[in-house]
């Protein structure tokens, strides 16, 4: 039997990280899905990926996660070169990453789901939990509290018994959500957070990831499609184009800059309308540039 | 290790009886591809064949030609029946697909017995064409096995061809690919699924006539459980998806146990060597089963109606629950005191075979591995207490024999690290067969490297007594005061696996059984928690074969208790009991294992309504017994609320409306309704 030793993923320290990716390589085969790709996060900001299919996006997110490895570069949290840490070992320095299709666990309820997150930070062994002891009981009371705050903070009283295979994609990911706070992070990946949702609780992501921001206080990476939403949420935006950064910079500088325009949005404006300004009650724009 | 040596005829008996595997594994390689679904009922589809083809030519003395159409055609239609039936599990846990083909398997060996099916001279042998037989130096290859040895490649090459080129065969390949896709690119998938079953039925029937003369009788139960074990294998060998491979496997498989046979004698050395083989073999084949598996695996539990744990329900409600539960307890407390010695008997069963399915319960409800040996678990436990006897305190002798089946349990279940739980079933299977032969009085093994010997079988080789042991100083020699001692046992595992459901262990093991890589990227220890379920599954399953040794107390070496239809029994106690939920597990058992005993412990009688009964509950209660018993919680529930409503109204003189809670709780019981 498996009684396992308590969890090595001690408390990491809580400041975000600064991530710096520097000069990386990526082929598959002949093909260069990443050429030379460098950016910075400060700590703290919320840098947007940006750029068309194919330009790298989810790549670059995947060598920083560690799932790709890259043939040349390198990868840095504060001063930690990344190329040792194995895609697991990551979370224990306080990278998470959440994912495109976000499945979660479908017979699992919201509450069982977010406390599952504070069972991987501290795990207690079957013995002392079948025997009830003191310290077993004392460390399910503790993350029940943890998560109950997490419940409230996000808004998912409601949902709290409903399994997650009874949730809409937009409640999905709001748990998804709710998980990574849990799990503390300094530097925090999301892959097309408003994936496969209505526009209008895309509008709502951007409220719910500034509220994520201030209270996990990590520095966030985002790779999305919506680029109204990048401009609105983030501080520094980054664009691809077929693995290169072609442009990195403030919203502002960006959308100022006609090779960013060029690269991301082609000819089209309407693009940059999708999630456009509340009041106009939706607009015509979903992302169809997309 | 062993120097292997066999003369021809062994290899070309082992060529024989590889193709009667290779065309099973073609059936469940095709099942499997278009659906799914490990199809239990392969063989037995034939059977039903074979015995009308017996029918036909020795009572109507029909032409033979004739009655071979004529029942090759029956089993077609009875494998289009089966799949009309069972379609609309198609896209519900494989698990309870499975189970459900084991449950036709039953109807079908019903059905055999049936008069216009059954012949009158049980033991006439299924006759054979044409009388042509050459000798092989000392040996004669007889007119069946000649038979055997044309048709077999012959059905097989026209399958293969049938397959890469008809229609069918294209329709059927897209289908496995991507069912929802074929479908809107035309391909009628169910018109598609349904043939491919009429197909698999015709091949099972040559299956069953091909192999039926050298069977004593006509009515044998094809689906033994050990020719299923070999299709098996061989079918996972061509990775359920190639045709050519699997066929090949089979014949590959006959020789081999032939060669096994004629160089080791003891069997259960074979069995282990069987076994050994399988566990390699599925370690091999696993990237290949990946692959081939992934939509199938991905759908694997979802949708299903499984609520491992429920709860945000009002107090009321729970406190009906809770009230239910005491008072059960309670009837089952005093029940020993007014049951008759054998009926005490019956109620130890019940309750050991409770624990076990709780085992269970854990493993394939929560863990979602698929587990066909968990009766060889209890073997183990058994054997334990065999060993032990009354040398120790009891308690001890529980814990130890929860110990070492714990960690046989977690070596049966290594190949689980690796690939999907389904075809743990393979490897279970193979382990139960094992176990079945190792309870024999003869088993020895020579442990390599150290030169130890473990014998592992009973000590007497004709009769093993097993004098009971005393608790705590009070003697259980008592067929009542066993009756008690059992129900504590039980009522101690109920404790502790509710412990397990609510307090952080079912979450694990369910969340890696969702969604391994989302876990893992958690930071879920994969293969720890993997490695728990069997250990806790295997602690159960063996400290309750330990109270089963004491139990049974006579054991010999022709019990059929270890067979593994022992394990499939279990397995259908957990399905019919609701997948997952633990007072499931406990009516499963009392379901199998009293309700027989109601209609005189019949054997026959048992299979039909476990048969019957398992596809019943499956299609129409997919939550099983426990989803009755929370409606009835339910009902409870409303009508005392119903009832405080009427009551405080009269009390509050005329007449108002009634409270919102009442629609409240029947919206609540609409809405459960339809989400099942």
């Amino acid at each position: 039997m498996t009684a396992g030793a308590p969890s090595p993923a001690a408390a990491p320290p809580a400041h975000p990280a600064r991530l710096r990716v520097d000069g990386v390589h990526v082929h598959f085969g002949g093909v260069h899905a990443l050429d030379g790709v460098s950016f910075e996060a400060e700590p703290g900001a919320i840098v947007g990926l940006i750029g068309a299919n194919g330009s790298g996006k989810t790549t670059t997110l995947d060598v920083i996660s560690g799932l790709v490895a890259p043939q040349a570069g390198t990868v840095r949290l504060d001063d930690t070169d990344l190329a040792e840490y194995l895609p697991e070992e990551r979370l224990g320095i306080g990278m998470v990453r959440s994912f495109q299709d976000c499945r979660l666990y479908p017979e699992l309820t919201v509450l069982d789901v977010l406390l599952l997150c504070e069972d991987a930070r501290e795990e207690v062994a079957v013995f002392p939990t079948t025997l009830r002891l003191p310290w077993a009981r004392r460390a399910e009371k503790r993350k029940l509290e943890a998560v109950d705050q997490v419940i409230t903070a996000f808004g998912l009283e409601r949902f709290r018994y409903h399994r997650t295979a009874e949730l809409s994609t937009g409640t999905r990911r709001v748990v998804d959500l709710a998980s990574v706070v849990l799990a503390q992070p300094r530097l925090l990946l999301l892959d097309e957070p408003t994936a496969g949702i209505a526009q209008r609780e895309a509008e709502a992501f951007i409220p719910l990831l500034r509220r994520l921001h201030a209270v996990a206080d990590t520095t966030i990476v985002l790779v999305e499609h919506d680029v109204p939403l990048v401009f609105e949420l983030c501080s520094q935006v980054v664009v691809m184009e077929l693995g290169r950064v072609v442009a990195a910079g403030p919203p502002d500088v960006i959308r100022a800059d006609p090779k960013a325009l060029a690269a991301y949005l082609g000819a089209s404006d309407e693009a940059l309308q999708a999630s456009g300004p509340i009041g106009e009650g939706g607009g015509p724009g979903r992302d169809e540039g997309v | 290790m062993l120097a292997f040596s066999a003369p021809n005829f062994v290899l070309v008996q082992g060529v024989f009886y590889g193709l009667g595997y290779g065309l099973l594994a073609l059936g469940l390689v095709l099942v499997y591809r278009t659906n799914r679904v490990l199809n239990f009922a392969q063989g037995q589809i034939g059977v039903v064949a074979a015995v009308f083809l017996v029918k036909l030519t020795a009572d109507f003395h029909f032409n033979y030609w004739f009655s071979l159409a004529l029942s090759v055609g029956l089993a077609a239609l009875v494998g289009a029946g089966s799949e009309l039936v069972l379609r609309r599990l198609f896209n519900r846990p494989r698990v309870l697909v499975m189970v459900a083909t084991i449950g036709l398997s039953y109807v079908l060996l019903a059905l055999t017995a049936l008069p216009f099916i059954r012949p009158s001279n049980l033991y006439k042998p299924v006759p054979v064409p044409f009388d042509l037989s050459f000798s092989l130096g000392p040996f004669i290859i007889t007119p069946t096995e000649v038979m055997t040895l044309i048709v077999a490649p012959i059905v097989t090459v026209a399958l293969v061809l049938a397959v890469r080129f008809t229609s069918w065969g294209l329709a059927m390949r897209a289908m496995s690919e991507n069912a929802d896709s074929a479908r809107l690119s035309g391909v009628w998938i169910r018109r598609t699924s349904t043939l491919t079953w009429t197909v698999a039925g015709a091949l099972s029937a040559f299956t069953a006539i091909l192999n039926a003369p050298n069977q004593t009788s006509a009515l044998t139960q094809a689906l033994s459980p050990d020719l299923l074990l070999y299709a098996l294998t061989a079918a996972l060998i061509g990775a359920m998806i190639n045709l050519t491979v699997a066929f090949v496997a089979g014949v590959g498989m006959g020789v081999f146990l032939e060669v096994l046979a004629w160089n080791v004698p003891s069997p259960a050395k074979q069995q282990l060597v069987v076994f050994l083989v399988v566990m390699a073999v599925l370690l091999v084949r696993v990237g290949a089963l990946r692959k081939g598996a992934r939509t199938g695996e991905r759908s694997t539990w979802q949708h299903g109606a499984v609520t491992t744990m429920r709860a945000g329900v009002d107090r009321l409600r729970r406190r009906v629950s809770t009230t239910g539960m005491w008072l059960t307890v309670a009837v089952a407390v005093l029940l020993p005191q007014v049951l008759s010695v054998g009926n005490n008997v019956l109620f130890s069963q019940i309750c050991i075979y409770a624990v076990v399915a709780l085992s269970l319960t854990m493993l394939t409800g929560w863990a979602g591995q698929v587990s066909l040996g968990q009766f060889g678990l209890v073997a183990v436990g058994a054997l334990v207490a065999v060993h032990l006897g009354t040398s120790l305190p009891l308690p001890v002798v529980m814990l130890y024999g929860g110990a070492v089946t714990a960690v046989v349990a977690i070596f049966v279940g290594l190949p689980a690290l690796r690939m999907p739980g389904l075809f743990l079933a393979v490897t279970t299977l193979a382990f139960a067969l094992f176990m079945q032969t190792a309870v024999l009085a003869t088993p020895c093994f020579t442990l390599p490297g150290i030169h130890k010997t473990l014998c592992t079988g009973l000590p007497d080789p004709a009769y093993t007594v097993l004098q009971r042991p005393t608790l705590f100083g009070l003697s259980l020699s008592s067929q009542r005061a066993f009756a008690w001692f059992s129900l504590g046992v039980l009522l101690l595992s109920i404790y502790m696996v509710r412990i397990w459901r609510d307090k952080g262990v079912a979450r694990r093991l369910v969340a890696v059984r969702d969604n391994e890589m989302g876990a893992a990227a958690m930071g879920i220890p994969i293969l720890r928690t993997k490695l728990l379920a069997f250990g806790l599954s295997g602690f159960m399953a063996g400290y309750a074969g330990v109270c089963f040794a004491f139990a049974t107390q006579q054991l010999n070496n022709t019990d059929i208790t270890f067979d593994p239809t022992t394990s499939f029994l279990v397995i259908s106690m957990i399905v019919i009991g609701g997948l997952g939920s633990i007072s499931g597990a406990v009516l499963g058992a009392l379901y199998l294992e009293g309700l027989p005993a109601m209609f005189g412990s019949n054997q026959t009688i048992q299979f039909i309504t476990s048969g019957l009964g398992l596809i019943a509950f499956i299609l129409y209660l997919p939550g099983g017994l426990a989803e009755l018993l929370r409606r009835a919680g339910d009902l409870v529930a409303l009508g005392i609320r119903g009832a405080g409503d009427r009551m405080a109204a009269r009390r509050a003189g005329p007449p108002v409306a009634p409270s919102g809670n009442v629609p409240d709780m029947a919206a609540t019981l609409v809405a459960d309704g339809a989400e099942q």
